[in-house]
């Protein structure tokens, strides 16, 4: 038997769902739960109607725009039919195209970094015994910076003639890189500031869920003598399983939102270096006034959102099924 | 009009007020009796360089008629998108309209603007005012901006870029001002000592009209264009022809040989920020900037830069592309505050309502001020050369979907600059994208041959 079998048994036990008694129900049971049923439905509509008018409806209006073009004349609008046209161009766009691969690209990378630089960061937090306010403080401060500062600190720092970053590796004889500039640097650069920035909303999530971690499983653990990586392996990792996916989930469908960084470092540049999703939709919809067009390409992007975040969800599930 | 007890004619308390504001008018000086008191209104307005200016002459123009009027000022893209919110809407939040170049077309295409005739018929464009390639009427039967259309605003900001070179440098190395290309480049790369100075610095990077904008003096100015003849309705694409390929090949060369080495990075901000610091020997970006040049807050070049009217080839005339701003009325707001507009703008084309504006640091459009004693001070030094480029400026977009071709020239040219695509590939794949474009939206168009 492995040093670590009792402790995954433990984490196994804490982990298990207790299981009900059922019984059998009666016609007063059933009717009770009617009545119970329909008082639900009846307090929650309000709500649910509230929810309808604000969610559904936008995005209802939004699929139907994405069928139509837009045009403007004498200060009236005109909806033209365009059928599927507006999904069709969509795989002709190439910035479209390109922003596709480049938030993949950028969310992978940049969730990546931040779940683990949180995740070390709290673990180290978790470890200390004096000091932890403190920093706790300092690592959750980037996220309390506003996007739009985050944006003018790194542009300053990140340019090329003038940057701190470069006046800095030049005193220790490296030339000048043009972090934001050059299409081999600026999608690493981008992603860099979206890690320095996000990396404490997961040192948050990741803290809080160590703290609340059953400490009679590590006790037990240690009476197995499991060795520091054996206790993050078998018992810290799986027991926070369910925070890692929520926070994953949280962070990517955050990171293909991405906008504020790229808008404020390199308006998508060079090239189409950092051309993201939402930077794409906000040239055509806003910029270029494509109403059904940026329309198409909402629901595009929305859709693929989805399909994220179900697979992400799929495979939570597949993970505890497989546990 | 029924006044206020419901009665047509005048009341004797207006009888009275007025005799009085006409007696106070021969008293007073022409600045009060130019603009008639009228109903509070709204402005809405980019925050740009020249903005400051333009702030201070709204309060001298308060100052002197008791008008008040209410600037709402935003960032570039956030004060179309406050327009398009206005003028879409039944009733209009602003009641003038500070538009750009860029966007103009799309106001009047969509009927946004009032012409201004219908406000008051007596109106007239004051003749000293330029008209910046007749962008201030438009013809709603052609659907073109033309001399024969209706005034449809009056120019606030008439912004094109001029050449700022290094007149010190220039004095020591014994050159003088480039008039052609030629001696641009020459100039250029007789200057060029990286990495403490560069040649020139161009505006290569990607964004809403960046490199674009910095391209149109050297595509128009080698005799090429965009299209075929937008005013007569000929939308044929001709930018990938030999003259596009000249304008392009030049603008890369110089780029390479005698510019900045992260060319295809560079904004207005980065390309004016290295002539305030002395990194650039010169420099074509909006005349709007001359006011930093010399401020000590913000200059090591004070009184060292001098401008010129932009380069062209020879046989050809200066090109300069129109970024100017015009003040268009809301179609969509009451008509006490249409007249207030309308008030303003009046005033704001008087010589000596332009001379103010030039003194606060604002850009005039009545050539009246170029004319002016003004234009001979050391620090006015930019207005000759601007009152000559002026009449050559050229409206580079007369249709409203202008923002889609500039969003293709500017990944093109920008993936041209930083040498990810030969120029050749670049203007043959712009040329192909905007004739998609205009194919897709019905006009006219057609295409030339790729370029081998």
């Amino acid at each position: 038997m492995k040093p670590i079998a009792s402790a995954a048994a433990h984490v196994a036990a804490v982990e298990a769902e207790p299981s009900a008694t059922v019984s059998q129900p009666t016609a007063a049971d059933f009717a009770r739960g009617l009545d119970e049923r329909l008082w639900r439905w009846l307090t929650l509509s309000p709500a649910l109607l509230l929810l309808l008018a604000l969610s559904v409806l936008p995005l209802l209006n939004l699929f139907a725009t994405s069928f139509f073009t837009v045009s403007w004349s004498g200060g009236h609008s005109s909806f033209t039919a365009a059928g599927l046209n507006n999904y069709r161009e969509l795989a002709g766009d190439t910035l479209f195209r390109a922003g596709i691969l480049n938030t993949v690209l950028f969310a992978l990378f940049a969730v990546g970094g931040q779940m683990l630089c949180g995740f070390v960061l709290a673990l180290l937090c978790t470890g200390v015994a004096r000091g932890r306010l403190l920093y706790r403080t300092i690592f959750i401060l980037p996220i309390l910076v506003p996007g739009i500062v985050v944006g003018a600190i790194w542009k300053l720092l990140l340019n090329y003639d003038f940057g701190l970053v470069n006046q800095a590796t030049a005193l220790i004889g490296f030339d000048a890189v043009n972090w934001l500039g050059s299409a081999n640097t600026a999608l690493a650069s981008v992603i860099f500031v979206d890690i320095w920035h996000w990396t404490p909303f997961c040192f948050l999530l990741f803290l809080a869920g160590l703290q609340s971690l059953p400490q009679d499983v590590y006790e037990a653990a240690k009476i197995d003598g499991a060795s520091g990586w054996q206790e993050l392996a078998y018992v810290t990792l799986p027991m926070m399983l369910p925070t890692i996916m929520v926070t994953f989930a949280f962070r990517l469908v955050l990171a293909f939102k991405v906008f504020d960084e790229v808008y404020l470092l390199t308006g998508g540049g060079p090239g189409t270096a950092t051309q993201v999703m939402s930077f794409t939709l906000y040239q055509r919809f806003f910029r270029e006034d494509q109403t059904g067009y940026g329309s198409a390409m909402s629901v595009a992007i929305i859709f693929m959102t989805c399909l994220l975040l179900s697979a992400a969800f799929a495979a939570r599930g597949r993970m505890g099924a497989a546990r | 009009m029924p006044g206020r007890n419901g009665r047509r004619g005048l009341t004797r308390r207006q009888v009275v007020g007025a005799g009085g504001a006409a007696a106070l008018g021969l008293v007073t000086p022409w600045r009060y009796a130019v603009a008639a008191k009228v109903a509070p209104m709204t402005i809405v307005i980019n925050q740009s360089p020249w903005f400051d200016s333009f702030r201070k002459t709204v309060e001298l123009y308060e100052k002197e008629t008791g008008n008040q009027v209410e600037l709402d000022v935003n960032p570039f893209a956030g004060s179309l998108e406050k327009q398009r919110n206005s003028v879409r809407a039944a009733k209009g939040q602003y009641d003038l309209l500070i538009m750009n170049g860029g966007w103009v077309a799309e106001m009047y295409f969509g009927g946004f603007v009032e012409p201004i005739a219908e406000i008051d018929p007596a109106f007239k464009l004051d003749p000293d005012v330029y008209t910046l390639d007749n962008t201030v009427y438009f013809d709603a039967a052609k659907k073109a901006m033309s001399a024969g259309g209706k005034l449809m605003s009056v120019p606030i900001s008439p912004l094109i870029p001029l050449l700022y070179y290094r007149g010190d440098l220039y004095k020591e190395a014994g050159l003088k001002a480039p008039e052609t290309f030629a001696e641009l480049e020459a100039n250029a790369k007789k200057l060029h000592k990286p990495p403490g100075r560069y040649g020139i610095v161009q505006r290569g990077a990607r964004g809403p009209a960046s490199v674009s904008y910095d391209f149109y003096p050297y595509l128009y100015g080698f005799g090429g264009g965009i299209f075929k003849n937008q005013s007569a309705g000929d939308y044929t694409v001709t930018l990938n022809n030999e003259a596009g390929r000249t304008a392009l090949d030049y603008y890369l060369r110089i780029a390479k040989e005698a510019g900045h080495p992260q060319t295809a990075s560079l904004d207005q901000a980065e390309v004016i920020q290295n002539m305030l610091t002395g990194k650039a020997a010169h420099i074509m970006v909006v005349i709007s900037a001359w006011s930093q040049v010399d401020d000590p807050d913000k200059s090591a070049v004070i009184d060292k830069v001098e401008f010129a009217v932009p380069p062209h080839a020879q046989g050809f005339s200066t090109a300069p592309g129109l970024g100017h701003w015009l003040g268009g009325i809301a179609r969509n707001v009451p008509d006490d505050r249409k007249r207030s507009a309308l008030e303003f703008l009046r005033w704001f084309q008087t010589k000596e309502a332009q001379l103010a504006y030039a003194k606060n640091g604002g850009i005039p459009v009545s050539a009246a001020s170029y004319r002016d004693p003004i234009a001979q001070e050391r620090r006015f030094r930019w207005m000759k050369p601007l009152g000559d480029a002026l009449p050559h400026a050229v409206n580079i977009y007369q249709f409203p979907e202008a923002s889609e071709v500039i969003s293709i020239l500017e990944l093109g040219l920008n993936q041209a600059v930083a040498g990810s695509t030969t120029s050749v590939q670049a203007l043959n794949g712009m040329a192909e994208q905007i004739f998609g474009v205009m194919s897709k939206r019905n006009y006219n168009t057609g295409k030339l041959p790729a370029l081998p």
